[in-house]
């Protein structure tokens, strides 16, 4: 798994790239509270290189979702894989998270 | 009496997180060698993590190591597994199924494994045998 992190125009970017599972999410929930500090008021995750996630990858994201919902932020998820889509699907996520196609989309998203 | 050795393959593995890599590439070799569906792969990676890290982090007292058998078994288009552990009894198909239709404010932090298996799988039973846990978890395809 690897993460990258960039500023851009109205929040954070974050792309994760691979799997995230039991053995390796505390090191994409350490990428990810680390941007959470910057305290932006939205973040983008590009999720096209993210292969794999499991009920512990999906802690991280529910965790991240409440605390900017609790501060008036904004999490938005874009361009997710079919499997993955399936995965947020089938745990009722899909519902939770604001998921967009593209960045594009993301950024017009409300 | 012909034991069909290609439909059955046992993977025993420690109690340490860290074995879930050889799962993962157990996995892979018996999607090459029993050629199941690409499509299948990641789930069933996923409901072997989800069973597996539960036994791993919840049946056995701290600091002990222990073995925990994983079965496929493969019969025309099904695919059974049977994960077998001597930890303390636990029955993870009783357990509550949480609530997904509750907003992200709401909807507490963990519980997702199990649920998720009894989505992914067909079929999801539990036995107590003797001193071993018994899961065994069902799923069929076209």
């Amino acid at each position: 798994m690897k993460t990258t992190t960039k500023k851009i125009d109205d929040g954070i970017q974050i792309s994760v790239e691979g799997r995230i599972d039991t053995t390796n999410y505390n090191e994409f929930e350490k990428a990810v509270y680390k941007v959470l500090k910057e305290n932006t008021q939205q973040i983008y995750l590009d999720c096209s290189g993210l292969s794999y996630i499991s009920s512990s990858g999906l802690r991280v994201f529910l965790t991240v979702q409440k605390k900017m919902t609790a501060t008036g932020g904004k999490f938005k998820l874009f361009t997710m894989q079919p499997a993955i889509k399936e995965i947020f699907d089938i745990s009722g996520f899909s519902s939770i998270f604001s998921i967009y196609p593209d960045l594009e989309t993301a950024k017009k998203g409300k | 009496m012909e034991t069909s050795e290609k439909m059955h393959k046992k993977l025993v593995i420690k109690n340490k997180i860290s074995e879930m890599e050889r799962v993962i590439a157990f996995l892979e070799q018996m999607e090459k060698k029993w050629n199941l569906p690409a499509a299948l792969i990641p789930s069933i990676n996923l409901v072997l993590e989800e069973a597996l890290t539960n036994v791993i982090f919840y049946a056995y007292e701290e600091d002990t190591e222990n073995e925990i058998e994983v079965d496929f078994e493969l019969k025309d288009k099904q695919l059974i597994l049977v994960i077998t552990d001597s930890g303390k009894p636990f029955d993870p198909t009783k357990k509550s199924e949480p609530d997904i239709n509750l907003s992200a404010e709401d909807r507490p932090i963990g519980g997702l494994g199990i649920f998720l298996i009894k989505q992914v799988m067909d079929e999801v039973s539990y036995q107590r045998n003797g001193k071993f846990n018994q899961l065994t978890m069902l799923k069929n395809w076209q």
